[in-house]
């Protein structure tokens, strides 16, 4: 009875000693760290909505865009004219291609610069999407064929999406992220 | 669960929200969670760190938690004072992190009996003594210590959010206060006597 006693009364003074402590000082001021971090996911969440269905629609005109890119599959006469057509609607499509890359290339650094750090696993994704970006360079650079030119470029410009994509992941991950009935209790 | 439902007198976050500007902050009002962040952050900040024992570890769970404020302020239904559900997401940030960077090494305390004669060193000890304990205290000991102690917590909360036994938050506890008993003692006999060393 009296340990029991004893015991509480020194929990009760252990209990004021701790209670009776100072606040701690932070080291400076928080907030503008902290709102710079909310602007950012405010920028990234606009571009999440902006950016996906952009991404996606151009795979789609991409997509679309594959048998001009490819008009001799099924050859007929008169052969020589027919190639001198394809050369110029080929020439075109790498046109619009490079601006497309070059989009998609200016879309991917705004996503690198403003976005959250990549997990280990999207990392990973992303430098192998970029050292086949790479190649696809190193290919184009020695490529006279227009039509080989105009594959090269889309194959580069799928690849930006992909790496584009990789780095939205983790924001669709939150948008989509509900919390559960126990993290409702808790938070 | 802690159920956010109390604030502990002693708690930093006993503070009064004026309503405006928890509405506010549920409509997305930086002005207005700029307030609350101001309001709150010394409180927050005192709390992650007694419960991580770091500095940069208190920082990151006081931005963490605070931006989970802003962002889930609309899930803030009022059943609660504010500053509890504030403080939730702070124990929750910082408990989150002991677990996620395996700071919690659970340390085989020598334990040895207490001097029953001997008035308890924590009412002597001043407040710079007992932070330098409490900093050498390992992190689940401390922040068991601190949630029972100072945030009011049951052993039954304490042991949902460690996902732990309810004996597991009592062995914690009193092994703990045991190690802080050593501490302070040991501090004591170990600090030179100003006044001798100026002679």
């Amino acid at each position: 009875m009296h340990a029991e006693f004893d015991r509480m009364k020194d929990d009760a003074a252990l209990a004021a000693a701790l209670r009776a402590m100072p606040d701690a000082a932070p080291p400076h001021d928080g907030w503008p760290a902290l709102a710079a971090r909310i602007a950012r996911r405010r920028r990234m969440r606009a571009m999440l909505r902006v950016g996906v269905p952009a991404a996606l629609a151009a795979g789609v005109a991409l997509a679309a865009a594959l048998p001009h890119l490819w008009p001799a599959r099924a050859p007929s006469a008169p052969r020589v004219a027919q190639q001198e057509n394809v050369s110029a609607s080929t020439a075109a499509d790498v046109g619009v291609l490079r601006a497309q890359s070059r989009r998609l290339q200016a879309w991917v650094r705004t996503l690198e610069h403003d976005g959250a750090p990549l997990s280990g696993d999207a990392l990973a994704g992303a430098v192998a999407v970029q050292d086949r970006i790479g190649l696809v360079d190193l290919q184009l650079s020695a490529a006279t064929d227009p039509a080989a030119r105009a594959s090269l470029w889309q194959e580069r410009n799928l690849l930006l999406q992909q790496l584009g994509l990789l780095h939205l992941q983790p924001y669709s991950v939150a948008e989509h992220a509900r919390p559960t009935r126990g993290e409702t209790t808790i938070l | 669960m802690l159920h956010p439902s109390r604030v502990e007198p002693s708690s930093s976050f006993r503070q009064e929200v004026e309503p405006e500007l928890v509405a506010g902050l549920q409509r997305g009002d930086l002005a207005a969670f700029e307030r609350v962040y101001r309001q709150f952050e010394r409180a927050a900040w005192t709390l992650a760190l007694r419960l991580t024992g770091r500095a940069d570890v208190a920082q990151e769970v006081v931005q963490d938690a605070m931006l989970k404020a802003y962002e889930r302020a609309r899930q803030y239904r009022g059943d609660a004072p504010f500053p509890a559900w504030l403080r939730k997401l702070v124990i929750n940030e910082a408990l989150m992190r002991l677990r996620h960077d395996r700071m919690h090494v659970f340390e085989v305390f020598t334990d040895t009996e207490p001097d029953a004669d001997a008035a308890e060193p924590w009412t002597q000890a001043d407040a710079t003594a007992l932070d330098r304990a409490l900093n050498r205290l390992p992190d689940t000991a401390r922040a068991v210590l601190w949630l029972y102690h100072v945030e009011g917590c049951t052993h039954v909360e304490i042991a949902e959010q460690f996902g732990r036994t309810v004996s597991f938050s009592k062995s914690q506890l009193a092994r703990a206060t045991r190690r802080l008993r050593e501490l302070l003692r040991t501090q004591s006999e170990t600090t030179p006597c100003t006044l001798n060393s100026i002679a």
